[in-house]
């Protein structure tokens, strides 16, 4: 069997000591981010981009997975614990999960979130060994109409799993279009809307937008809302991690629930572990014989968003390492580490690069397994961490992101850029409008723009070729029954109450 | 009587809101004039601030009337970049805010948001307005922006009426505080980091980013500062090996 061989050659690759060291730093690293609210992960693997410079690209790519999929194990602990989601992908674990913790049962709601999320993780880390190989396959039968046709799918699934209005996300993704093409064409040469600023030619740095939209307006916005957030921490000492028989009986259907639609709405670009939980925790409540028990600390909401988050994490991974298209934001700054290494992401790394995609897969088992470990019993610690004030944390982060923005490249307008971007983010969200499109956009710009180009010119200026070659026709119809069903009035309401769940 | 006291609350609001339209309706040609300012004391290259002005102002209030008529006489002289940026960026959110005039606004916050990111994608527009188009069947280098900012307009517009038709949030509260503060303190970052070197930038954007709350306890603060900056001296210059100098250079 290829897989065995293939995960055999992996786990040579991830269990030499710098790999696994890597990993290991990725998950602390990973679980802090998720623990301390107002930090997300996005802002934090655009933080330690520049730090990969200097690794071997296996352990720089270990560790940047590892901070993705340690921050769905740590958000949790914050949503038990403090009520405040420490991840956008644990708002709902706080449903119950805070729930729990106040009737005394937090051990139990913690251990039932770590154990979910790594049963989740050793799903997912199949699937993407089993998936990977035939995947490529299919990669290989695309052309350019079909890559373009995809993408178009993949930014309508955004529009669709953004919250709020669909105009509003549909524009959010076409400026992140328009951002994208600032700097050299990549066929003439000629620059395009730079204003003969330099820094401009190259384009604007992706690392530089996520970091403005995500990180300085996350904060601007943070400071303003008030910044001492209200935590009322729940103060006992947690006892008795161990869930009782009844508390697994429950869960395991719960878990496995959340782990298959986690690991679907991952795969599926502009998906993500954020609409996997909300997902999730909907499903739960439908099926449940007893809906009212939802909120008030039912074990299952736990379990199923948190093992659905996890998997949602890491399957997302398989668009990336098989046609090289980024699902979602954070998988687009994987792209940047990957070319910071001279990978160029896309079906043929699977066969020139197996240390990394199968030394990658292979790190993520052992990345739960650590994880699980650094969560349960470490638990103590973290929380003390919580008592951390915003009112140092925040000039903290600043000042991090600044040195990580500036030693990208070792250009200070970077670090102007990212400011100006911040107030963006700030802008943007004072008008409800979601960053998350039109970052998306941003990372699928050049690659549409090019594929697009590549088609017409072989069709020779022919846009039926879209509709004419089966497989690109498919995928437009997909995108295109989508977006109709999204404008329906009755999905609308449907797909608003799965947000406003978080709300009540 | 309530109801007139409303009515002439929200007249005030659409004439402030139009005119900040108008403004925003200039905003690069202000933009331009105040980066032309640089140039009277030897900063920079380009223009200065007197040609600016008379080149922007003869664009706004004749060139551009004046090529809109060459256009439809069926002159194909073209036109310049003023004359270019007054037609496609400035004329339309002039339009709009004379709109905004007349229109009873349901949701500020859709509308606002509406017509700024169309200032946006028609400012785009203009920007790429200088590059090639279509040469036969293949994209020229302006065809995608072109494409994706008309799109957008479209998209904006829609936004902007959606403020119109529906009722909706009115404009969110702004800080100025932490905005300020912080950005001053990535501005400081990004001008101060060659100069002065890690040590002194970092602690001093530390500081200057702390005046962003009001909950800052400035010794606390300048504790932890200290720490956080020694942190950075040793972690991104030595274990990360970065290139980044330390110390200021005069004292180098």
């Amino acid at each position: 069997m290829d897989i065995f061989a293939n995960l055999a050659h992996g786990f040579a690759v991830a269990l030499t000591p710098i790999n696994l060291l890597m990993c290991l730093i990725g998950a602390l690293v990973g679980t802090l981010v998720g623990v301390l609210p107002g930090i997300g992960t996005i802002a934090t693997v655009a933080m330690l981009l520049p730090i990969t410079f200097g690794l071997p690209p296996v352990g720089a790519l270990i560790m940047l997975a590892g901070i993705y999929y340690g921050a769905q194990y740590g958000g949790s602990t914050t949503s038990i614990l403090v009520n405040i989601p420490g991840e956008a992908t644990s708002v709902v674990t706080a449903i119950d999960g805070h729930q729990m913790a106040k009737q005394g049962r937090a051990g139990p709601a913690l251990a039932i979130a770590a154990i979910g999320s790594f049963f989740a993780g050793c799903v997912a880390t199949v699937l993407i060994a089993v998936l990977g190989a035939p995947l490529t396959k299919l990669a290989l039968a695309f052309g350019p109409a079909e890559y373009f046709s995809l993408m178009v799918l993949g930014l309508i699934f955004a529009v669709v799993l953004a919250k709020g209005s669909v105009l509003k996300a549909i524009a959010m993704i076409v400026f992140g279009l328009l951002l994208s093409m600032v700097g050299s064409d990549i066929e003439t040469g000629a620059s395009r809307m730079a204003f003969n600023i330099p820094e401009l030619a190259d384009g604007l740095g992706f690392a530089t937008v996520a970091m403005g939209v995500f990180g300085f307006a996350e904060i601007i916005r943070n400071l303003d809302a008030g910044a001492e957030m209200n935590r009322d921490l729940v103060q006992q000492k947690i006892t008795g991690l161990m869930p009782t028989r009844k508390d697994l009986k429950d869960s395991a259907p719960a878990i496995l629930r959340g782990t298959a639609l986690g690991s679907i709405l991952g795969i599926l670009p502009g998906g993500g572990a954020v609409i996997a939980s909300f997902a999730a925790y909907t499903l739960e409540k439908k099926l449940a014989k007893d809906p009212k028990r939802f909120g008030r600390g039912a074990i299952e909401g736990v379990a199923a968003p948190e093992s659905a988050n996890n998997a949602a994490a890491q399957t997302s991974f398989i668009p990336l390492l098989t046609l090289g298209i980024p699902p979602n934001a954070v998988m687009a700054l994987m792209v940047g580490a990957m070319t910071i290494h001279g990978i160029v992401p896309g079906p043929q790394v699977m066969q020139k690069q197996p240390d990394l995609v199968w030394g990658m897969i292979a790190s993520m088992w052992i990345g739960n397994l650590m994880l699980i470990i650094i969560n349960l019993p470490l638990v103590g610690i973290w929380v003390r961490l919580l008592r951390v004030p915003y009112r140092l944390m925040f000039p903290s982060i600043v000042i991090f992101c600044a040195i990580g923005i500036y030693s990208v490249n070792n250009a200070p307008v970077d670090v102007i850029l990212a400011g100006v971007f911040g107030l963006v983010g700030y802008w943007l969200i004072k008008h409800d409008f979601e960053p998350a499109p039109l970052l998306l956009g941003m990372v699928l710009g050049p690659l549409m723009e090019e594929n697009l180009r590549r088609a017409l010119l072989i069709s020779r200026g022919d846009w039926s070729v879209f509709l004419s070659r089966p497989l690109s026709a498919v995928l437009l119809a997909i995108s295109a029954a989508l977006l109709l069903l999204t404008v329906l009035p009755a999905l609308r309401s449907k797909r608003d109450e799965v947000f406003t769940e978080s709300e009540n | 009587m309530a109801d007139t006291m409303g009515h002439s609350a929200a007249a005030t609001r659409n004439t402030s809101m139009a005119l900040g339209f108008c403004l925003l309706a200039i905003a690069p040609q202000i933009f331009e004039f105040i980066w032309s300012i640089g140039t009277i004391f030897g900063w920079g290259a380009g223009r200065g601030p007197a040609t600016v002005v008379i080149n922007h102002a003869t664009a706004l209030l004749a060139g551009a009337p004046g090529a809109l008529i060459g256009a439809a006489s069926g002159d194909s002289k073209k036109a310049s970049s003023e004359v270019l940026l007054a037609l496609i960026y400035s004329y339309p959110l002039f339009a709009v805010a004379i709109l905004t005039l007349f229109v009873t606004i349901r949701s500020a916050q859709d509308y606002v948001g509406g017509v700024i990111l169309m200032a946006l994608a028609l400012f785009a527009l203009w920007a790429s307005s200088d590059l090639q188009g279509m040469r036969g069947f293949s994209f020229g280098a302006g065809t995608a922006p072109r494409m994706f900012g008309a799109l957008l307009v479209a998209l904006s517009a829609g936004i902007a009426l959606t403020g119109l038709l529906t009722d909706g949030p009115a404009m969110a509260h702004y800080a100025w505080r932490g905005p300020m503060f912080v950005m001053a303190a990535i501005l400081f970052f990004a001008l101060a980091i060659r100069p002065l070197g890690v040590v002194v930038t970092a602690f001093a954007s530390f500081m200057i980013a702390a005046t962003g709350s009001h909950e800052t306890r400035w010794l606390e603060a300048a504790i932890v500062g200290a720490c956080l900056t020694l942190g950075c001296a040793i972690l991104f210059p030595y274990v990360l090996g970065l290139p980044m100098p330390m110390f200021p250079r005069f004292l180098q």
